[in-house]
């Protein structure tokens, strides 16, 4: 009898400590999703780029108090992957990277992108960076995060040493260059070309198009300006220079551009075109040194823009995060390197040496924004995938740069 | 007698009707799910490829404008020698008339070959493997095994002198590779119909054959061909339909390039849709891959049915 009481309490009991365990639980969980807010944060970046991101994020949890969880979607991804999420009212992010600034005006235009005018004041970034999304009114719907500029053809300082050669001052000695690398042993190429979805060749293009044409003609083309004078010159400078230099073999065949820079780190290639972020992916910066094509008054770039989601469930905070990460997180992210502030505060002395280095090349440059970012849409796939047939094919330049200009006569 | 008759009559009438309305209970969540996400897709698709941007209805003038567009059919290309880009159309046609013959024909070898040899099933597994990949990884696959310096297939082609390049970024190459790669990730599925429609295949045919002193060359194409014809049927139109919307391999591999020749239908609705949000020309895309399909899988479930009737 005592044994049958005793098993009728135990499913008592253990209910009780069931039901104890789960108030439990649940109440610490309630009282955690009240205090932290998660916010979701979307960004371009993996491998030593995330790497160098990462602190950033772990800062801003710290100053701001809230949770980030961080998920890595390519903007080249973003492009198609939002305009079929907005319709539906719902982003993957509460704050989202972007290099598009066409796609964040019209995501602004659709309500799909917070006005954050509060939160960005111009004139604390550098001048122009947050025109271009800046809408019709004046109302501001990004704030820049850094900048990666394509400042001109790297090359390691010790390859040169090695092999007696120097920077060009002239387009004669930069063909005398490329001449004598290209009859070093071992040497495949004199530039190693990068490839991706596309945008190493165009960032190659640009820099070629604003050394021959100033940095006017790529406001005049960013612009949408339609002139045949205009369009004459872009012609001008592909048949003339940068096809000619594909045809007589100066450039390597289109390689993955991660694969492309190992091999011209370990001697396959003289030189390397890439934006400034390479000098955080080298083992040594200080081996590096850069120059431009000989005159280029103007310097392409792109900015990381940061834009919240008007789809968020914490407005307040993802503000918040967006003002931190535009201000106070550019100061740490400069020191990681591969990257240029566009927060005018950012002091020079947290940067790497390499980047100022960087910085004393590029000073007198104007500033150009890349330009398949300003027009995005269907010209930047074709003006990609053109290049990449013109890198192989260069002999195909008329058909490549008809099917350019009807491209861009489209975007416009 | 006459009301036991009519009696009889109305209970049995009663019985069917219950069946029929049990049936079609059965099969109502079905066709809803069906309706909702199939049908209705379709018909809104082809609507929208009958209206114009600014509302009216004209087909005529969508469809000329897909059909007169470089990216679907490249008159110059095709006018200059076949120079690729040829235009998604033709790069689907040509992918059909390679690949189609080479899977069927090399399924079949592999299932007649390895019917009977020893560890056939771990064999026939390793093939399988092709299928079971997500395109997405064959695409990256098929983008290394053509490599200049880490390819399988240049390397292999280099013992015979041929210059190792990177097929995947040239336009004459391009397209080749990936529908030979695709005949490696596709083979496994004929390999396996075939497989299965041997061993269906009653042993007292080609016993009686031998008796008969038919040579193997004759037990093929008499016994062998002939009764596997349902399943060739099944494995001709499966293939087709799958080079018809093959997508997720080009999109990793080329993404179509370089300047397009090695576009495909399928990706180039894709950019139409999401590149350029221009989903007239999307939809006109869609319908025409739609009336492909029809004419490709219609005989099939009439064969199938008139197989099932015989």
């Amino acid at each position: 009898m005592f044994k049958e009481k005793n098993l009728n309490r135990q499913p008592i009991v253990g209910l009780f400590v069931v039901l104890f365990l789960t108030f439990f639980i649940l109440s610490g969980i309630f009282v955690q999703a009240q205090d932290a807010v998660t916010l979701t944060l979307i960004h371009p970046w993996s491998g030593a780029e995330w790497e160098q991101f990462e602190p950033v994020i772990k800062e801003a949890e710290t100053a701001l108090g809230i949770k980030i969880e961080a998920r890595a979607i390519r903007s080249e991804d973003l492009v198609t992957l939002l305009p079929t999420q907005w319709p539906a009212g719902t982003a993957p992010g509460d704050v989202i990277f972007l290099t598009v600034p066409s796609l964040i005006l019209k995501g602004a235009e659709e309500g799909h992108v917070m006005d954050v005018t509060d939160v960005v004041n111009p004139g604390d970034f550098v001048p122009g960076s947050v025109g271009y999304v800046t809408a019709e009114n004046g109302k501001v719907f990004a704030a820049p995060f850094a900048e990666g500029v394509k400042p001109g053809f790297w090359y390691r300082k010790s390859f040169f040493q090695k092999n007696g050669l120097k920077e060009p001052t002239t387009w004669t000695e930069f063909i005398d260059l490329l001449k004598a690398i290209q009859e070093i042993e071992g040497i495949k190429a004199a530039i190693g070309s990068g490839n991706g979805t596309g945008w190493p060749l165009s960032d190659v293009t640009e820099h070629f198009l604003v050394a021959f044409g100033g940095p006017q003609l790529l406001n005049e083309l960013a612009s949408g300006n339609k002139s045949e004078e205009t369009w004459s010159l872009v012609e001008a400078i592909f048949k003339g220079w940068l096809a000619k230099l594909i045809g007589d073999g100066y450039f390597s065949e289109p390689i993955e551009w991660t694969t492309a820079q190992d091999m011209w780190w370990n001697g396959d290639f003289g030189l390397f075109f890439m934006g400034n972020w390479l000098t955080a992916m080298v083992e040594d910066p200080s081996d590096l040194g850069i120059f431009p094509i000989p005159g280029t008054k103007g310097i392409t770039g792109a900015i990381d823009f940061l834009t919240a989601s008007a789809y968020t469930e914490h407005p307040e905070e993802t503000k918040a995060l967006l003002e931190w990460l535009s201000t106070e997180g550019q100061k740490v992210r400069v020191k990681f390197g591969g990257t240029v502030s566009t927060y005018r505060s950012v002091p020079l002395d947290l940067y790497p040496p390499a980047e100022k280095m960087l910085a004393a090349k590029t000073s007198e440059m104007e500033p150009l924004f890349d330009l398949d970012d300003v027009i995005g849409g269907e010209f930047q796939t074709t003006f990609w995938d053109q290049l990449k047939l013109l890198w192989v094919k260069p002999e195909k330049v008329d058909d490549v740069l008809e099917v350019i200009h009807d491209a861009y006569l489209e975007a416009f | 007698m006459v009301s036991l008759f009519k009696n009889t009559f109305i209970e049995k009438r009663t019985i069917v009707l219950k069946k029929k309305i049990t049936r079609l209970s059965f099969l109502l969540p079905t066709l809803i799910l069906l309706a909702i996400f199939i049908l209705y897709p379709a018909i809104s698709t082809l609507y929208l490829s009958l209206v114009t941007p600014s509302g009216n209805i004209d087909p005529i003038s969508n469809y000329e404008d897909v059909f007169g567009r470089r990216e679907i059919i490249n008159t110059k290309g095709i006018s200059q020698g076949f120079e690729f880009p040829l235009g998604a159309l033709l790069h689907n046609l040509l992918w059909i008339i390679i690949h189609l013959p080479i899977t069927t024909f090399l399924g079949l070898i592999l299932a007649i070959l390895l019917r009977d040899v020893k560890g056939n099933a771990v064999i026939k597994s390793i093939i399988f493997l092709g299928m079971v990949i997500p395109m997405i990884v064959g695409g990256l696959i098929v983008r290394f095994m053509f490599d200049k310096y880490v390819g399988i297939i240049p390397s292999f082609l280099n013992i015979f002198g041929v210059i190792p390049k990177n097929w995947t970024i040239y336009p004459e190459t391009a397209l080749f590779s990936m529908i030979l790669g695709s005949i490696w990730l596709w083979t496994g599925f004929s390999m396996i119909l075939y497989s299965a429609g041997l061993s269906t295949i009653p042993q007292s045919y080609y016993e009686a054959a031998k008796v008969d002193g038919a040579s193997p060359m004759r037990i093929f194409f008499s016994i062998t061909l002939p009764m596997l014809k349902p399943i060739t049927t099944v494995v001709i139109t499966m293939t087709v339909l799958w080079e018809l919307k093959i997508f997720d391999l080009v999109y990793v591999a080329t993404m179509g390039g370089p300047g397009g020749s090695s576009n495909v239908l399928a990706l180039q609705m894709y950019l139409y849709a999401f590149r350029q949000y221009n989903f007239t020309r999307a939809s006109v895309v869609a319908t025409i891959l739609m009336l492909i399909t029809m004419l490709v899988a219609i005989p099939m479930i009439k064969s199938s049915k008139g197989e099932e009737r015989s």
